[in-house]
């Protein structure tokens, strides 16, 4: 009763003041904290739920019986059912009511709920508009308990994910979210396209020079790139430099460190880029399309051979791929056949975080804790194409998904030795970043000039003291 | 007249008061609190609060997310002036806000002329042939919200397979193939300017044609038996004549040119190539919902409203020193 009200009164006086505020320029910010601390205590969320069940494995959280649990998830490239999935096994067992919501704008969304304390029990942080990790971390519960939990099979959830899935919503030792989904960063190809005209799949930059050489005779460009996403070009330049020259190269950068963009091995990446570039391997136009239109240039029309990007791939483009299209990858190109750095940028993503302020902590630990199942885990594997963060979900054939099956041998294949990149997300530098990269692909900026513009944007973050900074190892 | 020397006759005697201002009956009071009292606390609650909690905010380091803040006093304001970003963006929106009201205006008052007065010059002081037709059409831009115009035009500017560069290069100039107009830092402004002009020309022109029909058509009458032509006609008696409403939209394309949001943000989201296409109203929702800091955006929200109110100062003085006072005091 008195959530909902409190809801309703948050949402009119958020509308009415925007409605007025916006048009005249003056205060977007407005409506939000004119009736701040209307922080309910709660009552529920206490620990002695499970009356039913005197098996602690069942609800070790001690959800209370029948509360409500309310999810506000990121509506993205794997949409939000896999949540209302693991949130009707919840309702099932403990007669819940889970309620999904899905959003694009999950800052917009929930900034004025995160001023007013009237917080979602779960929260999926992901997308462009996500709330920076910065500004929220000190307010989200640790999530350490569920993975020593156990999961609904009743074995220990920690036993039974991948090595590095806690790294990435660790901050400063503080485990606050938790990533759900296994991404693996590379290059991607169609294995129908190479095989019928004979090419090989890159691993190095002067293979990819080769084969753009050759693709131009068939009237195609390498790559193919658009204005949102030219990014992920500098994730490719990031992640090879690192598989060459290791932990030194990633720390320098993750740790905003002086001329750290000016490490040999980045500046030999740049090089490459800048020499398929000026060749013309890049198809033109990209600072001028849009990124989805830019990646059907290379899942459908096959204009272009190659595109970097993260597994999410498959599942983003399925609507705009060519039939037979058997999507592959190989890792981000490096400079050296058999590079002497770390082996594949495989970091768990779709960020999954409980505010301390909820009225039902425990409920949303709870889907949590059930989508680590291994049935919720097996489901999500299954519609998505893709691995989430527990093991041994997708059988060898990747439920007949090449691109899941290509991901599989690349895991296999790093042998353990997987890093991640945090700082660009975690300090909010990719919007300024895009804007570079826009250019450099281009053909507008030399090397020296991106990498002066890059060195830049570190160091003026690195001096900016109202900037927390998180050391990175 | 006749009706209040009847009325007046006829309470005089059984009121032989004058009325005073101290007269307040239960009629008056309750008219007062409703037509005056509501819209003025409304207005109020919605437009003054706010702005008041914004310029508050502007002195604050809040970061929009806790309830909590610091009163850091004018620190935000210094650091808008060392901004890099912030100045690109505001020399954009002045950009904008020289050129788009200007070029809309001249475009819409020709076309309204044409319309209206424009046609044969023989017989009745008509528009050119077919002129109800034109004004339909060219009214339609305006009906479709400028989300999906830039949407639209976003689609149509395509480098690879949009209609005008497959019509160019069509046409033979095989160097636009692939060419970015919103991509490229030379032409993404020009293009973005000429798209919000395409969405806002016929809703001006509408305006200019409504305010030329108010002009009786003896004026224009007696100014071709003077002998004046079509463009003497528009600058002498029609400029003229509508100069309140040139005024009025004048300053609504001002406070549109320094918003302009919608169309700049569809048309490039990042800002442009080498933010040749960010203005103020896009950093400063990108200082909000990108780096969280409210305080400092909602800096940047005073300061935009600083530019409207002297811009629109600026446009009422010009009117006022070029004559446009002076009419009204003559008549």
């Amino acid at each position: 009763m008195n959530d909902k009200s409190l809801s309703r009164r948050s949402i009119l006086r958020g509308a009415a003041a925007t409605a007025v505020a916006l048009p005249f320029g003056v205060a977007l910010a407005s409506c939000a904290s004119s009736g701040g601390g209307s922080e309910e205590p709660t009552d529920d969320a206490t620990t002695d739920g499970g009356d039913t069940e005197n098996d602690p494995t069942k609800n070790p959280f001690g959800v209370e019986e029948g509360s409500s649990i309310e999810a506000v998830i990121f509506d993205g490239g794997y949409g939000t059912d896999y949540v209302s999935f693991a949130g009707g096994i919840v309702d099932k067992n403990l007669g819940t009511t889970t309620e999904v919501k899905a959003t694009q704008k999950v800052a917009q969304e929930l900034q004025p709920r995160f001023v007013s304390g009237d917080v979602p029990d779960l929260i999926d942080n992901s997308g462009a508009d996500s709330i920076g990790w910065n500004d929220i971390r000190d307010r989200l519960e640790t999530l350490d308990d569920v993975l020593e939990a156990n999961n609904l099979e009743g074995k220990p959830i920690k036993d039974s994910l991948f090595s590095g899935a806690k790294d990435p919503g660790t901050f400063d030792g503080k485990f606050v979210a938790l990533n759900y989904v296994l991404t693996v960063y590379g290059v991607w190809y169609s294995g129908s396209l190479f095989e019928e005209n004979g090419w090989d799949a890159p691993a190095t930059w002067d293979d990819a020079l080769a084969l753009g050489a050759k693709a131009k005779e068939q009237g195609k460009y390498l790559f193919t790139w658009g204005k949102e996403a030219a990014t992920y070009y500098l994730t490719l330049a990031v992640d090879g430099a690192v598989r060459e020259g290791g932990d030194k190269v990633r720390l320098a950068l993750e740790n905003l460190e002086p001329d750290s963009w000016s490490q040999p091995e980045i500046q030999t990446v740049f090089t490459k880029m800048k020499e398929c570039v000026d060749k013309g391997y890049f198809m033109p136009g990209g600072a001028g399309t849009q990124f989805t239109a830019a990646q059907a240039q290379w899942s459908k029309d096959q204009d272009a051979i190659l595109y970097p990007s993260g597994s999410w791939i498959e599942n983003e483009m399925k609507d705009a791929t060519a039939p037979d299209f058997q999507m592959r990858a190989v890792p981000d190109l490096s400079l050296t056949a058999n590079p002497g750095g770390l082996g594949l940028r495989a970091e768990a993503g779709e960020p999954f975080c409980v505010p301390s302020q909820a009225d039902n902590i425990a409920g949303g630990k709870e889907v949590l804790r059930t989508m680590l199942s291994k049935e919720a885990a097996v489901n999500f594997a299954k519609e998505k194409k893709a691995p989430t963060i527990v093991l041994d979900t997708v059988p060898e054939d990747g439920f007949g998904s090449t691109a899941l099956q290509s991901q599989g041998k690349m895991l296999a294949d790093a042998n353990n030795s997987f890093f991640t990149i945090k700082f660009i997300n975690l300090y909010g530098m990719n919007t300024d970043q895009l804007v570079y990269m826009n250019s450099f692909l281009s053909g507008d900026k030399s090397v020296e000039e991106l990498t002066s513009d890059l060195q830049g944007l570190t160091d003026k973050t690195r001096e900016d003291d109202s900037i927390e900074k998180v050391k990175i190892s | 007249m006749t009706d209040n020397i009847r009325t007046s006759a006829a309470e005089a005697p059984v009121v032989p008061r004058r009325r005073s201002r101290r007269d307040f009956s239960f009629d008056s009071i309750s008219f007062f609190l409703v037509f005056l009292g509501v819209p003025l606390a409304v207005f109020l609650f919605l437009v003054i609060w706010p702005f008041i909690q914004a310029a508050y905010y502007s002195l604050t380091d809040w970061n929009g997310l806790t309830a909590s803040m610091n009163f850091i006093g004018l620190d935000n304001f210094e650091r808008l002036l060392n901004d890099d970003l912030f100045m690109k963006a505001l020399g954009n929106s002045v950009l904008l806000l020289a050129v788009v009201p200007t070029l809309i205006l001249i475009i819409a008052l020709t076309f309204a002329t044409l319309i209206t007065v424009g046609g044969a010059s023989k017989g009745q002081i008509r528009g050119l042939k077919g002129s109800s037709f034109y004004r339909v059409v060219s009214f339609f831009p305006y009906t479709i919200p400028g989300v999906a115009i830039g949407l639209l035009w976003q689609l149509v500017l395509l480098p690879n397979g949009g209609l005008v560069n497959s019509l160019l290069v069509e046409l033979g100039f095989d160097g636009f193939a692939g060419f970015a107009w919103l991509g490229d830092k030379t032409t993404a402004m020009p293009v973005s300017i000429f798209v919000i002009m395409w969405g806002l020309i016929g809703f001006y022109m509408l305006l200019f044609i409504a305010a030329i029909k108010d002009v009786p058509a003896e004026t224009y009458e007696a100014a071709r038996l003077d002998g004046a032509g079509r463009f003497r006609t528009a600058i002498s008696i029609t400029i003229p004549l509508i100069r309140e409403n040139v005024q009025t939209a004048w300053i609504y394309l001002g406070i549109f040119a320094l918003d302009a949001f919608a169309y700049m943000s569809v048309l490039n989201s990042t800002g442009g190539p080498e933010y040749s296409t960010l203005v103020i109203t896009q950093y400063l929702y990108r200082v909000a919902f990108n780096d969280f800091k409210f305080g400092y955006a909602s800096a940047i929200g005073v300061f935009l409203a600083v530019i409207t109110l002297l811009f629109a100062a600026l446009v009422f003085s010009v009117n006022y020193l070029t004559g446009g006072g002076n009419r009204k005091a003559k008549r």
